[in-house]
């Protein structure tokens, strides 16, 4: 346990803060942007789809970008603990902080008067952007680019508010706007998949490697 | 040595796989918004609507705002763009009963229950042949003047923090009256004679376009950006004789004219429908109308996005230029949802015109729309030549940010 909070000690300490950062920005400077204040359910939702679950985006695909250098890549593959146990390690942690986020926000958003199931309002929140961020970690791991890393999730984000429930069906990402959770629990899965896929992507790269 | 490069660096991205995704995506947009494109048919008398347009007439406008402050009253939630973006506000009691006393001041509706009462009445004759899609009007209350009806629409603004339906800018929005067939006609044809068709269409296809065009080419300008530092060539580039103006200027233009390619490759359907259309109807459409609104409508966009993406990953070899356009692209886009119709470009980095018709919005906003364009222009080649002092500098051996000299340090302390 105790190798597992180092890890995630140099994650909070090294690796993640400008994320933590910009997705802390982001949400302080929501309330200029977007209502936050006496909001019905359909339009917390949409506060919370369309605005506060863009820091999944900001906040999951980045966990190997530590490992970007290849010089370094190859120094910590050589070491004893596994490379998915550290990205794992990394995962988690950046979903706890992304919870954290979100919960504070929907504190707020229910200090402010916004009348909301906030259960289902969280949960809802937190998959879609665990399935933003998991596009994103899937694609890095595939492309071994962090740039594309970010390039799918916002372009699947974009699609999605172009009349992409048309095409995205049970992936619809803001379908509790309609008051509907069935595409959640899709998401759900697949961001399971897709993270699972990304990390697994990414260690077959080294075992490739190092034959 | 320029050309040398130019060509090299188109090459690269060419064979690179952000290239193609890009590509990609947008044959998506393409297909998905546009691949069913037709042409639309000259209007017919008789029709159930012929549209909507806006009027500048006091009375009009007045009951139009009207219209929608009872409505919202009475929906106890208002639509806002404090800064251009959609906002729902909810307001307390204090400020709720000022509305009511405002609609009653404006109106003569005394209390919720009599505007619900008429809002009803309204859904229930919409019901009726005829009046299907029109929208609400109430009749001002008598002896108000349009000058105590702008202050009070004013106060109505302020309560809800500005960027309402009572705001100045946006009540002349409201005025929206039905078309006639005769303006019906008259549009139609400003599309054949003044657009020759292809303008109109070649407008609406860079509406499209312009929304990814408004974020993908940073994903290509941070990816060519890191490229020499992920492959370690950063110093031996460096090293070279070439000028750090060769080399940023090479790779920009190779950027411009390979995200410029796509669009101009894509923009031959629907010009192909055009001509085939104006071929049957006898109209001389205009060849070039795409070339000209891709060089001119999205080309600036291009650029901006390119140079901003290029700059910033030159400044702090990192990807988080993409984030910084990121959300300027969410900004410009959703400021943008309620200027769909054209003719109110201002200064959005996506200008948008949701039509083929409405030659006479274009016409009136051309002088905006090339302010913009030009603006955006002269923005890309700033930051360009700002990306030229920043690789100087850092061949130079200045301004490495994420050098090994600072994480050395960072390791000492």
């Amino acid at each position: 346990m105790e190798r597992y909070w180092q890890i995630e000690k140099i994650n909070l300490k090294y690796h993640i803060p400008l994320h933590v950062l910009v997705s802390v920005l982001l949400l302080l400077i929501s309330p200029f942007l977007i209502g936050v204040a006496n909001l019905g359910a359909q339009d917390t939702a949409k506060a919370l789809e369309m605005y506060v679950a863009l820091i999944g985006i900001v906040l999951l695909p980045p966990v190997f970008l530590p490992e970007q250098n290849r010089d370094i890549r190859d120094l910590i593959y050589t070491k004893y603990l596994n490379g998915p146990v550290i990205y794992l390690v990394r995962i988690l942690g950046n979903i706890l902080l992304m919870a954290v986020l979100l919960g504070l926000y929907i504190g707020m958003l229910a200090y402010n008067g916004c009348e909301f199931p906030a259960g289902k309002y969280f949960c809802g929140a937190l998959t879609e952007m665990l399935f933003l961020g998991g596009l994103g970690v899937f694609f890095y791991g595939l492309c071994d680019n962090l740039v594309i890393g970010y390039m799918a999730p916002i372009v699947y984000y974009i699609a999605a508010i172009g009349g992409g429930e048309k095409y995205m069906k049970m992936f619809y990402p803001f379908s509790m706007v309609r008051g509907s959770y069935g595409e959640k629990v899709w998401l759900a899965f697949g961001a399971v998949v897709l993270v699972s896929g990304g990390v697994w992507l990414r260690c077959r790269r080294k075992r490739r490697k190092f034959k | 040595m320029l050309g040398q490069l130019f060509v090299r660096e188109c090459r690269q991205t060419a064979r690179s796989l952000i290239f193609w995704l890009i590509v990609l995506i947008l044959i998506f947009d393409f297909t998905t918004q546009l691949g069913e494109m037709e042409i639309g048919e000259e209007p017919q008398p008789g029709q159930e609507s012929y549209g909507y347009r806006q009027s500048k007439d006091p009375d009009i406008i007045m009951r139009s705002t009207l219209g929608q402050l009872t409505e919202e009253y009475v929906r106890e939630n208002y639509t806002t763009y404090p800064i251009g973006f959609y906002k729902s506000v909810t307001l307390n009691e204090k400020d709720d009963a000022r509305i009511g006393e405002i609609l009653e001041e404006t109106a003569g509706i005394a209390g919720r229950e009599s505007a619900k009462q008429i809002i009803e009445e309204w859904y229930a004759a919409r019901n009726e042949p005829g009046l299907a899609g029109e929208l609400l009007k109430i009749e001002p209350a008598d002896g108000l003047t349009y000058e105590q009806f702008t202050d009070l629409m004013d106060e109505a603004d302020k309560i809800l923090g500005g960027g309402s339906n009572y705001g100045k800018e946006y009540r002349e929005k409201n005025a929206q009256v039905p078309k006639t067939y005769e303006e019906a006609v008259k549009e139609y044809d400003a599309l054949l004679e003044k657009d020759r068709l292809t303008g109109g269409y070649a407008r609406l296809f860079c509406d499209y376009m312009v929304i990814f065009l408004g974020i993908l080419p940073v994903f290509l300008a941070v990816t060519r950006g890191l490229r020499d530092r992920r492959s370690m060539m950063q110093e031996l580039i460096y090293t070279r004789k070439c000028s750090s103006l060769t080399v940023i200027v090479s790779r920009y233009l190779a950027m411009i004219v390979m995200l410029t390619l796509p669009v101009l490759i894509l923009s031959l359907n629907p010009l192909l429908k055009c001509m085939s259309y104006a071929g049957k109807a006898g109209i001389a459409a205009d060849m070039l109308a795409f070339v000209k609104y891709t060089f001119g409508w999205l080309l600036p966009t291009i650029m901006v996005v390119s140079a901003l993406g290029m700059l910033l990953t030159e400044l702090t070899d990192t990807a988080a230029a993409v984030l910084v356009q990121g959300a300027w692209w969410f900004i410009a886009v959703f400021s943008g949802a309620d200027s769909l119709r054209g003719g109110m470009y201002g200064w959005s980095l996506t200008p948008r015109h949701n039509t083929e018709l409405n030659w006479q919005g274009f016409h009136d906003g051309f002088a905006q729309l090339a302010a913009n364009r030009l603006l955006y222009t002269a923005a890309a080649l700033l930051l360009v030549v700002l990306t030229v002092f920043i690789y100087s500098q850092k061949r130079k051996g200045r301004l490495h940010i994420r050098g090994k000299i600072l994480a050395d340090r960072k390791n000492k302390s």
